[in-house]
């Protein structure tokens, strides 16, 4: 199947560094991982894809569109359209792991509250987090905030997902079964997500489970064997 | 200069925060109007109590000792008027507006300054909300209601303290009511309203401000938290100045 890639990069440069340039397309329907040391500035590549931080040149284009260019509430109007799981899962941490997931449907969506909350009831089912769901993060395992995270993300079952340090503090395991979840669709095709996921690690036994993988040194974009 | 710039960028602050709201989706203030009651509730009802008993004490003590010596003037008419402008007028919103600050203006900066470093700030942006929508907006509105509704609730209880003890000095409550409605004037009422408003603005935007203002470090929140209290505090006072210049 082919189609345009949701996510693009041009010419872009990392914020810092003063070398290297690379572009990099994230296919639909696929997973597309980047890794490399935090020192390379690996960790932007999610927040330049949705225009929250400005790459030092070139420039991210989002389902054909270059968000940071935008008027800022109609940059906040589309980043909707996209699940983002940012480093360190940025839960809220006066809110529950079930409210937490519930905020972007009761903050973005026209869904009553009787369809939110079984919305995310089915989705901490999914998870596997629903004995947990009334936690606040601090109280919460890593492996449970991500998960809650992850559900978060796909609240709004979107087409295409940006995952920063997915893997780091996960469990081969657990990284395998939150990352099938990531992709959706696993027997149809085209009901797959695409998914970015940048980070420092990537689980050897997950490799093959990532269709496109590349490392990035020196700003510098090399597919990783 | 630093100051001025400092003053300046607090005014966009708050200006955004305000302008925030006409962009807030449907869904997205129903969401914020849940916040902005919790925030009456921590803010404006849990306060009530430490309001009362301040207002009281202050009230019964400064009423009493007014009591006494003017009545040896035979002034006493002139309770009334240090009722209405002394303790209604200035007493009532400044303190009101300082207990305010230092139980929930701490808990706003921490909390926001918090938000920040735990990377909740980024986060809510990548989920396409508006952070100035959802945590800005609905702790400035409940600020402002929690002041004024405080500030009323400051002014009746002083009233009250003030008529107990008026009377345990030998003045009738009659006399006491007479003097006292007699001073109150219109401009007293709305200058009280504008404290209120003015004063809860104070709260809710500086301790925002600085609590949003901070870097990566967890080292920065209670940096924040004292700040955000300190300019709050000056910014009250200064304000309470100005009122008393304007008027």
């Amino acid at each position: 199947m082919t189609s345009v890639a949701p996510l693009r990069f041009e010419n872009v440069s990392l914020p810092g560094l003063r070398d290297g340039r690379f572009s990099l397309d994230v296919p639909a329907h696929s997973a597309t991982s980047v890794i490399g040391k935090a020192t390379t500035g690996v960790n932007a590549l999610g927040a330049i894809a949705l225009g929250l931080v400005n790459s030092g040149s070139g420039r991210a284009l989002l389902y054909g569109e270059v968000v940071s260019e935008m008027p800022r509430h109609e940059a906040l109007a589309f980043r909707r359209k996209v699940g983002y799981l940012p480093a360190g899962d940025g839960l809220l941490q006066n809110l529950t792991l079930r409210d937490n997931i519930a905020l972007p449907l009761r903050f973005g969506s026209e869904f009553s509250e009787r369809e939110t909350n079984s919305r995310v009831s089915l989705m901490l089912s999914l998870f596997g987090i629903d004995e947990v769901s009334e936690r606040r993060p601090a109280v919460a395992t890593e492996e449970q905030r991500r998960r809650a995270a992850l559900a978060r993300a796909l609240a709004f079952d979107p087409a295409l997902v940006i995952l920063e340090q997915f893997f780091d503090g996960l469990t081969p395991r657990a990284g395998a079964l939150l990352l099938d979840l990531a992709l959706g669709g696993v027997s149809a095709e085209g009901s797959r997500r695409a998914l970015l996921i940048t980070g420092q690690y990537l689980p050897d036994r997950l490799k093959p489970r990532i269709e496109h993988t590349y490392r990035i040194a020196g700003g510098l974009l090399s597919p990783d064997d | 200069m630093r100051a001025v710039a400092q003053l300046g960028a607090m005014a966009r602050f708050f200006f955004g925060a305000l302008s925030s709201w006409r962009r807030l989706p449907k869904p997205g203030r129903r969401v914020t109007f849940k916040i902005l009651v919790k925030q009456v509730w921590f803010t404006a009802l849990q306060a009530i109590p430490i309001v009362i008993v301040l207002a009281a004490i202050l009230s019964f003590l400064l009423i009493s000792r007014a009591v006494q010596e003017l009545g040896r003037l035979g002034a006493t008419e002139l309770i009334g008027r240090l009722m209405v402008i002394a303790i209604v007028g200035e007493l009532g919103p400044l303190i009101t507006a300082l207990i305010v600050t230092g139980r929930s203006g701490t808990a706003i900066s921490a909390e926001l300054a918090t938000n920040k470093v735990m990377g909740e700030i980024n986060a809510l942006e990548g989920m396409g909300i508006e952070p100035a929508q959802y945590l800005v907006l609905p702790r400035l509105g409940g600020a402002i209601i929690s002041v004024f509704g405080l500030i009323i609730v400051f002014d009746l209880v002083s009233i009250i303290a003030g008529l107990v003890a008026a009377s345990l000095n030998g003045m009738a409550t009659a006399r006491y009511f007479e003097i006292v409605l007699a001073s109150l004037s219109f401009k007293d009422a709305w200058l009280t309203v504008a404290k209120g408003i003015v004063f809860g603005m104070i709260v809710g935007t500086v301790p925002s401000f600085h609590g949003l203002s901070v870097g990566n470090a967890a080292t920065e929140v209670p940096v924040a938290a004292s700040r955000g209290v300190v300019v709050s505090i000056l910014s009250i006072f200064l304000a309470s100045g100005l009122f008393v210049v304007v008027s």
